[in-house]
């Protein structure tokens, strides 16, 4: 158990327990050059087939990219989420691995820079992917009504604001625990909770805005109040599923051993079941409205969808994002074995991508009837998602290998290391 | 069952025998050495939930979440067949120019369903299980009992269990460190 003495110093249970001993909680100088390189060489490589890509059909191209990218800034913003939440309700039994959410969070304004490339390239092609924003849309009359908002000045300038806003908010969370980290301060812990308690609802706003913006003006006449929740269920969804692909990665390196336990590995597990259940039913909730109301901006949005192949994929996304999980991870010991459970991590970041796929890709071929989904060209796709996470997944390996495993100083670590669950 | 009925002078029968503990430390080393000795029919009282007891006693894990998920999912899909019975087939109305049989519609209620019967079937089932309700229990006619519920940690080996002896039994429960060992009448 943690002891904390008078003078405000949070000894916690420190260098004394032999699970946090230096060299089970730090990785080797050098370690993870294999993975780093593997990864930034999948990121070239992916971009470099949406480069060769943008020069056969340079809207799909965009469109691919916009994917990729989508799912990145969605893996970060489940892990913001996650600290946010885990500061507010002082949760104890994250302690030991908090610090690998802190830094999935901390690429978050990064990421979303990549926000930028995906503007230009729709701006040089004359809104292909933000249609409002092109010449054929001017004049409509429902864009005209939207216009108030949906204007480019007043876009750029929001998604602007929401990065850096991300930014400030993720770089003070990190800084305090960084700090903690050299002066062992406890109170850093409560002026943490202090931050997270505004930002996580300036996040709730900003996120859900983002999504508006970055996903649902895609279709301008479309509309859902539910967007937001869709957003962000899938975002808390994916970064479920990074976090315990990235734990489950170190404990194979042999590292976190006695900090990370299978007793973890079923409360992530649970995390990502409930946010498969909760994705599942908010994204029902969305159809079914839509569904019954029938009113043609918003039912257009599922009627492009059911044309050609899409229902297929339509179909592939609630069975992979769903269905199967669902079933499958009801059982206690999928959840508790760390190889289990990180098949399902990995199941569950493939089956958000054909989410975001379903999302965003049917805008750019469905006129065309003979082939609405564009799987001619579906090799972009392939090269965007994998370039994008690519990237991201070089950033995470240069974040983890860049200090200690764990937040040395959380007063909560003893917690942690006890954490059972007794059912 | 093959276990012997055993009665006390006065001619009572034997409901099992009770050994008192002072901390939760003491209670569940006893637990372990009564879990070692083979019994099976047995039970620990306490004023608050131990952690790890469950191990200490060897409890089995429930299969009540099994039993929740297959009647939860028949009476999921028994919801959906009524609802396609009901406005796919028998009494047919047009609601908002749908088909007759639609699926979407007939989500909510599927779902509601078998969230009911799983509340049902977790409740009626730890009752049961629990063997609950009783009208009394034997445990509850001894005074010193109710200070399980204050200060006061028990094990009670029931005379049903095929290991009981009456000798035997209160032996090991001496040797475990019980206190104001006693028979306990039905």
């Amino acid at each position: 158990m943690s002891q904390i003495s008078a003078a405000g110093q949070s000894h916690g249970v420190g260098a004394d327990h032999p699970a946090l001993r230096s060299s089970n909680i730090s990785m080797a100088p050098g370690a993870g050059t294999g993975l780093k390189s593997a990864f930034i060489g999948l990121g070239v490589l992916g971009l470099a087939v949406v480069a060769i890509g943008w020069f056969k059909d340079s809207t799909h191209a965009l469109a691919s990219l916009h994917v990729g990218v989508i799912t990145a800034i969605t893996i970060c913003l489940g892990a913001t989420f996650f600290v946010l939440i885990f500061n507010l309700v002082n949760a104890g039994w994250v302690s030991t691995f908090k610090r690998q959410y802190e830094n999935v969070m901390s690429l978050l304004p990064i990421v979303s820079l990549l926000m930028i490339p995906v503007f230009v390239l729709d701006y040089l092609k004359g809104g292909a992917l933000f249609t409002w924003m092109s010449s054929a849309a001017h004049g409509d009359v429902i864009l005209e009504k939207k216009a108030g908002f949906l204007n480019p000045m007043f876009f750029y300038a929001r998604s602007a604001f929401y990065i850096l806003l991300w930014a400030y908010i993720t770089s003070t969370l990190r800084r305090l625990s960084l700090e903690q980290d050299r002066t062992g301060d406890k109170w850093l812990t409560a002026k943490a909770r202090r931050t997270s308690a505004w930002a996580i609802l300036v996040m709730a706003l900003s996120a859900s805005f983002a999504g508006f913006d970055w996903l649902m003006s895609i279709d301008f006449k479309f509309f859902s109040t539910m967007w937001g929740v869709y957003f962000f269920a899938g975002s808390a969804y994916v970064g479920t599923a990074t976090m315990i692909l990235i734990l489950a990665l170190l404990r194979r390196a042999g590292k976190m051993e006695g900090a990370v336990t299978s007793e973890h590995f079923h409360d992530l597990g649970k995390l990502l079941f409930s946010f498969t259940v909760f994705w599942a039913y908010i994204a029902f909730s969305q159809y079914f409205l839509i569904w019954y109301s029938g009113i043609p901006e918003e039912t257009a949005f599922f009627e492009m969808r059911l044309k050609g192949a899409w229902p297929m994929v339509g179909a592939a996304v609630i069975i992979s994002h769903f269905a199967l999980p669902f079933v499958i991870m009801l059982f206690r010991g999928i959840k508790r074995n760390p190889t289990t459970i990180a098949f399902f991590a990995i199941w569950s970041i493939a089956a958000h991508v054909i989410d975001m796929f379903w999302v965003v890709r049917p805008v750019v071929h469905v006129a065309n009837a003979a082939d609405p989904v564009g799987w001619g060209m579906i090799w972009i796709d392939a090269g965007a998602v994998l370039g994008v996470l690519g990237v991201l997944g070089w950033l995470i390996v240069g974040k983890v290998t860049s200090g200690p495993l764990v937040a040395v100083n959380d007063p909560r670590l003893g917690e942690s290391l006890d954490h059972r669950n007794y059912v | 069952m093959s276990s012997k009925v055993y009665t006390t002078e006065s001619g009572e029968v034997v409901y099992g025998i009770v050994a008192e503990f002072d901390t939760p430390a003491d209670v569940y080393h006893a637990a372990e050495q009564v879990r070692d000795a083979g019994y099976s029919k047995w039970d620990v009282h306490t004023p608050f939930p131990i952690h790890g007891m469950e191990d200490a006693m060897g409890v089995k894990r429930t299969i009540l979440p099994m039993i929740i998920g297959v009647v939860g999912l028949t009476c999921a899909g028994l919801g959906f067949l009524m609802q396609w019975w009901m406005n796919g087939v028998d009494y047919q109305l047009t609601v908002q120019g749908k088909p007759f049989a639609t699926w979407q519609a007939f989500v909510p209620i599927t779902f509601e369903l078998g969230i009911l019967f799983s509340a049902f079937t977790a409740i009626i089932g730890m009752l049961f299980f629990n063997r609950l309700p009783q009208w009394y229990h034997p445990l509850l006619k001894k005074d010193r009992f109710l200070r399980v519920s204050d200060d006061r940690f028990m094990i009670c080996i029931e005379a049903g269990d095929s290991n009981f002896d009456p000798d035997r039994t209160r032996a090991l429960l001496e040797g475990a460190g019980g206190k104001h060992i006693d028979l306990v009448e039905e």
